[in-house]
């Protein structure tokens, strides 16, 4: 386990550094500079903010300084908002956003996990159809026009809850109810399909034989075996969301993360460019690390050891 | 064991949620508190889209700082409600008669929130960090009308010769290389607001937050939760507090145009943008107000790529544009059709309005337009016209612009042209480079004389990005900055635009203008056509 987890972390810095390095000279392809603007530019004024922000120098030495805020994890100052280190604009915002994210998330898993189990308890029932016609809509519907959908109807028509901003938990509804909606949509699906697969396997029909009580067949045995692919998505779908999504932080105005993944490459803003992927992908990387954890708990037929003589 | 771990897994989440929830309480605490207060407060709730990007006077450079830092302190002058500057921190102005030294006196009762006398000293120390050349700010060639300033900022020059002295505490005299009739104008910019030297070199950074910040203007900073909202309060040190009828000004910063509007609507803003696909429909609504804005949406021909080379055929596009109807039924947002490039609202001592005064230089013409590029076509032995692409930069707005204009060279000149939109940062890069045909451009005064305008297309200006060079129009340009007479100078610059209209480097198609929702509660907002909001003279009942 030990020796695992320690190759596994080795592999993690050297993807992180693969990462960081493409990240590094695509952004350096792509045209266009921090700096440029519509405005009249003077030269001399252009070559005082090139100096300041060190883009004078040759691409080569721009990339061993950048290696080596990686190791510090210091990004220096943000090119379009010179207030402000990189460093700052994340530690401010990723709180926001994984508050936002982990109210989500608990919203979508709990309730996608309710609806996928009532569906596949009454498969082909009433209740399935509408779980899943639910579902498909959740999956379909762009959570940009969702979060569009409700601010009119909750804010605007009905004035229960403030159309944007965050301030407080009321403040938190609109948003949480149109990020949770896909996910939830997707935990639901996923949770019906596996769990209409394990309730046909003989360790449930042995427990009913055995005359146990229904729910704590479906909690204690069909469920745990029912979540493994809900588990698998729980990584990537983790990430995303705790480090902020883009459009719905810009919908309901946010302060959150996400706008920096978007809006930092519109400004070449270089530093908040590759601040956000480094720390996009370790958050990225951790999670499906502790994904691989969790495998191993919920069964444990999966041995994290034997996994890896699985590979060599 | 492995039972242990589940439990373990949810006690984690749970207090994590919690936690989140603890600061979100607070949060709101904060809000029924600031409710309770027992006093009917004025209060005035803004959108600011986004964080300024600085508030540091000397690095700001865009309408997300200078709108509200514009509020929050205040230059020697101040642009009062005709647009014309108005002794604010200095009380007596005296020009020079060679109009070259200016003596500006401070008033007494200049004061910095902190209790601090605003001096001469603060305005020296303010525009010496603005154009030290490590500040890197990107105004500072605002100030090269100022004598030495612009050697010391491109590194060749001392901060010692640059001509501004702080003769005593109260007088700031100020030297200029030439006679500049705009000067007043350009330092209300806020580059030229004066930076309290004594909190400064204490604390470089005393800009950043709302703690440290001093303001010296109708309001001071009163909290700045970053990228969430600030809250200005009534300054009771500002000499003119009497004026201000605000208590509070709170901005909030929803960067969507339709969620803006959705809280103007569910009255938790003031005053909103209109978004532009609700622009139609709100046209005729009671709340809208419409003012204009010096600056210019127009298209450049690159005049060393075919078929532009040739300036009769640029002269048939040019003609074959009916700005009126792009104004009318693409953009929809009461802006002013374009018929040259310098925009309303420039006066000059007289009162007169620049483009009042020169009049249309270009008016969509079919049957002119027809008759030139078929000359044109002639000049240059062309059987048939060389393929043009149109270049935009990738918008919804630009894109409906662009279109209008395809089927405009269609149906008036019977040129079939392809449109291309290319990402902005790269679309800017193209253009400066001069990859582009036919590209869209605009260009927003930096200050209001019709020269920063006009001179954008001298030879080899940065913002030239046409290939066009034209000696008689360098020689008005470069004469008119010598010149003392303003009514001549006024003149060479009219002469001037008329060439450039005339070989037709550029096509104007609008000017901008500032359409805002307002509420019937809100008034004396005051929205310059170069400048930035004003809020002195607001009230809400």
């Amino acid at each position: 386990m030990v020796k695992y987890i320690i190759q596994r972390f080795l592999m993690m810095i050297v993807t992180i550094l693969i990462i960081a390095t493409l990240t590094f000279f695509l952004m350096h392809a792509i045209p266009g500079s921090p700096l440029d603007s519509d405005r009249t530019t003077n030269p001399a004024i252009q070559e005082n903010l090139e100096k300041f922000y060190k883009l004078d120098q040759p691409l080569s030495s721009q990339y061993v300084s950048y290696l080596k805020s990686i190791i510090t994890f210091d990004f220096g100052p943000s090119i379009k908002k010179p207030n402000e280190t990189v460093n700052s604009l994340i530690s401010r915002g990723f709180p926001i956003s994984f508050e936002l994210g982990m109210v989500t998330i608990l919203v979508a898993v709990i309730s996608g996990v309710i609806l996928g189990t009532l569906a596949a308890l009454r498969h082909n029932g009433v209740v399935d159809y509408l779980a899943m016609t639910f579902a498909v809509v959740g999956i379909s519907l762009p959570n940009f026009i969702l979060a569009t959908l409700v601010i009119k109807v909750f804010a605007g028509e009905l004035g229960w809850f403030p159309a944007a901003t965050w301030q407080s938990p009321m403040h938190m509804v609109l948003p949480t109810l149109a990020l949770a909606t896909g996910p939830m949509a997707i935990i639901a699906r996923l949770t019906r399909a596996s769990m209409l697969e394990v309730l046909t396997q003989d360790y449930i029909k042995m427990a009913k034989a055995k005359g146990l009580k229904p729910w704590k067949i479906i909690i204690r045995y069909a469920l745990r075996n029912a979540m493994m692919p809900v588990v698998t998505i729980m990584g990537t779908m983790l990430a995303s969301i705790l480090t902020g999504t883009f459009v719905i932080e810009k919908i309901f105005a946010i302060p959150g993360m996400g706008k920096y993944f978007v809006e930092s490459i519109n400004n070449r803003d270089y530093p908040v460019i590759m601040g956000t992927t480094v720390f996009y992908s370790t958050f990225l990387v951790v999670m499906l690390f502790l994904v691989d954890i969790v495998y191993g708990i919920l069964d444990p037929r999966i041995k994290l050891h034997k996994k890896e003589g699985d590979a060599s | 064991m492995r039972k242990k771990w589940l439990p373990l897994v949810f006690m984690a989440l749970l207090m994590l949620v919690l936690a989140a929830c603890t600061a979100s309480k607070d949060a709101g605490k904060d809000e029924t508190s600031k409710d309770g207060g027992k006093k009917e407060e004025k209060v005035l709730r803004l959108n600011n889209g986004v964080e300024p990007s600085s508030f540091d006077p000397s690095v700001a450079f865009d309408a997300v700082s200078w709108a509200p830092l514009n509020n929050l302190m205040e230059g020697l002058v101040r642009l009062n409600d005709k647009n014309e500057p108005e002794p604010a921190m200095a009380e007596k102005i005296d020009v020079s008669d060679d109009g070259l030294t200016y003596t500006f006196t401070l008033r007494d009762n200049a004061k910095w929130s902190n209790g601090d006398n605003v001096t001469a000293g603060d305005f020296v120390y303010g525009w010496k960090h603005m154009l030290d050349p490590e500040t890197a700010s990107p105004a500072a060639f605002l100030a090269y009308v100022v004598d030495g300033a612009e050697s010391y900022n491109t590194g060749k020059g001392k901060p010692e010769d640059i001509a501004i002295e702080a003769k005593d505490d109260k007088t700031f005299v100020v030297k200029l290389n030439a006679p500049t009739e705009a000067f007043l104008n350009i330092i209300s910019n806020p580059s030229f607001f004066p930076v309290n030297e004594k909190v400064a070199t204490e604390n470089p950074k005393w800009f950043t937050e709302a703690d440290s910040f001093v303001a010296n203007g109708p309001f001071k900073l009163e909290s700045w939760d970053h990228d969430s909202k600030m809250v200005f309060a009534k300054n009771d040190q500002y000499w003119d507090k009497d004026t201000v009828k605000l208590d509070k000004v709170e901005w909030a910063m929803v960067n969507d145009s339709s969620t803006e509007y959705q809280m103007y609507q569910s009255d938790e803003l003031d005053i909103s943008t209109v978004p532009s696909e609700l622009a139609e429909q709100l046209k005729d609504n009671k709340e809208l107000t419409n003012q204009d804005q010096a600056g210019i949406a127009f298209y450049r021909f690159n005049v060393d790529k075919k078929p532009f080379t040739n300036q009769k055929v640029r002269k048939a596009f040019a003609l074959a544009v009916d700005q009126q109807n792009i104004v009318d039924y693409v953009t929809k947002q009461g802006q002013k059709a374009a018929h040259g490039f310098v925009s309303y609202g420039l006066t000059n001592a007289k009162g007169e309005d620049f483009r009042e005064v020169t009049g249309d230089l270009i008016t969509f013409n079919k049957e002119e337009a027809k008759k030139l590029l078929k000359e044109g076509l002639k000049e240059e032995g062309w059987s048939k016209i060389p393929a043009v692409t149109l270049t935009y930069s990738t918008s919804p707005d630009n894109k409906k612009i662009a279109e209008a204009l395809q089927s405009q060279f269609k149906e008036n000149l019977g040129v079939d042209i392809k449109l291309k939109n290319v990402e902005p940062a790269v679309f800017m890069t193209e253009q400066k480079e001069l990859k582009h045909q036919l590209s869209r451009s605009s260009f927003l005064f930096d200050y209001a004389d019709p020269v920063n305008a006009i001179e954008s297309f001298v030879t080899d200006s940065t913002m030239n990005r046409t290939g066009w060079s034209n000696k008689e129009f360098d020689k008005l340009i470069a004469d008119s900055k010598k010149e003392t007479d303003n009514e001549k100078r006024w003149k060479m610059l009219q002469d001037a635009e008329k060439i450039l209209i005339d070989e037709a480097p550029i096509v104007p198609l609008y000017f901008y203008n500032q359409l805002a929702l307002q509420k019937p509660s809100v008034t004396g907002v005051v929205r310059h056509p170069v400048g930035y909001l004003e809020l002195k003279w607001a009230d809400k009942k």
